[in-house]
């Protein structure tokens, strides 16, 4: 399957859980609330538009680690002569890891989203527990964080000349998970946190 | 009263179990589908690169090291081209001494001589200029001391750089008087030596075998039609 083509089996659903944490996701997703019950509130649509985030953007994190793998066995996943080439990206030794410990960029994103996914995913089970609200501030910092790394990882794709397509959808991901999390955050200081 | 809930429980568990099976199977299916090769200078791994200009006799230009690799290439595929690297310094007595060593093997396992029924051996220098004094290292002396010109009032290790033992060598020399590429392959002295695979994997390197020559190494690894 063609690398871009591929590439759509996290974008989509990414796509959807990005449209969901956003306010205008109530309108979109109005006609879900009958089937799904949890959609109908704000609350429960951004957790599911969350989950949905975090979980595409722990996939296409693996699919990078995955083509780090490949890559450095010698094999080709998605080389191009056109600007947009992940194989020259993450096949580069001298930005594909990171610079303390040596970890693959794509192996710090599936242990970040990892934990991205559990915070919200047991928030979302107990919304009302002590405890979840600090987990809604957690999430909060580590994707503000992840700005950092992404304005980093951006610039080495500026020096390169290359943009690796499989990274941005994961940066993307960070940005949505960010705006998901300062959502909830923000909803559950408010009055609304339990209004269905 | 019987309890048909548990007081301890807790979602977050459930929550963390839940998320780290899923971490786990990604992790299971990563490693059950690829091989990875760490890139690094030790023998097994995979070459980084060498960049910078090289000199193979009509002038500098780029030097791309990925070119030389052929990734479909199996172990005792005769047909693929093995490279050895040196990483020299000019002004390095040993250097020198081991100039026409690394002539007379460019020309014995280059691919010319009838004789070698192996697998074509390239080799490239890497010229550096190393931190010590009276090594003051040029371009100029690089392509006095790869093309053995006399007079030309370049001095390698205190000598004409024409005077070096051994003929002018046939092979591409990179610059590296900067050092760049010495310090990305943690290449502690001069002269150093590493034997790569055509697939890009050091199959030996001077420094993992101290008191080992090059030729036994090259006619050790290096697969032969005879063999």
């Amino acid at each position: 399957m063609d690398p871009n083509v591929q590439l759509m089996i996290y974008v989509i659903p990414l796509l959807i859980g990005f449209l969901m944490v956003l306010p205008i996701g109530r309108t979109i997703f109005a006609s879900f609330s009958g089937s799904i019950p949890t959609m109908g509130s704000e609350r429960g649509r951004v957790f599911i538009g969350l989950i949905i985030t975090c979980l595409a953007g722990m996939a296409v994190s693996f699919q990078t680690l995955w083509i780090s793998s490949k890559i450095s066995e010698g094999g080709n996943f998605c080389a191009s002569n056109s600007i947009l080439s992940c194989d020259d990206v993450i096949g580069n030794p001298e930005y594909n890891t990171d610079p303390f410990f040596g970890i693959p960029w794509g192996g710090i994103g599936a242990v970040v989203f990892s934990i991205l996914l559990y915070l919200t995913y047991s928030s979302s089970k107990e919304p009302n527990a002590d405890w979840a609200s600090s987990y809604l501030k957690y999430g909060t910092y580590l994707t503000f964080a992840g700005f950092f790394v992404i304005a980093m990882l951006v610039y080495y794709e500026f020096e390169m000349g290359k943009i690796c397509q499989y990274c941005t959808t994961a940066h993307f991901a960070n940005i949505a998970a960010f705006i998901g999390f300062f959502r909830l955050m923000r909803l559950n200081e408010s009055k609304e946190w339990n209004t269905y | 009263m019987k309890h048909t809930y548990d007081d301890e429980a807790d979602v977050r568990t459930t929550a963390l179990i839940r998320v780290m099976a899923l971490f786990f199977v990604g992790i299971m299916i990563i490693a059950a589908t690829t091989s990875p090769i760490a890139t690094g200078t030790k023998e097994g791994e995979r070459a980084p690169a060498l960049e910078g200009k090289f000199y193979n006799g009509s002038g500098w230009s780029d030097f791309n090291l990925e070119s030389y690799w052929d990734s479909g290439w199996a172990e005792g595929d005769i047909s693929g081209q093995w490279l050895v690297i040196e990483f020299m310094d000019t002004d390095c007595p040993y250097c020198v001494q081991s100039a026409e060593d690394m002539g007379t093997n460019a020309n014995d396992f280059g691919g010319n001589n009838p004789q070698w029924d192996g697998a074509v051996v390239n080799f490239i220098a890497s010229a550096t200029e190393l931190d010590i004094g009276g090594h003051d290292s040029s371009r100029n002396e690089v392509v006095a001391f790869r093309n053995k010109i006399a007079d030309s009032g370049e001095e390698c290790a205190s000598s004409d750089c024409g005077s070096r033992p051994g003929a002018a060598h046939n092979f591409p020399y990179v610059d590296d008087l900067d050092q760049d590429n010495m310090k990305k392959w943690k290449v502690s002295g001069t002269p150093s030596y590493y034997l790569i695979q055509p697939d890009g994997i050091i199959a030996w390197s001077s420094a993992a075998h101290q008191g080992e020559d090059l030729r036994d190494a090259i006619l050790t690894l290096v697969p032969r039609e005879s063999a």
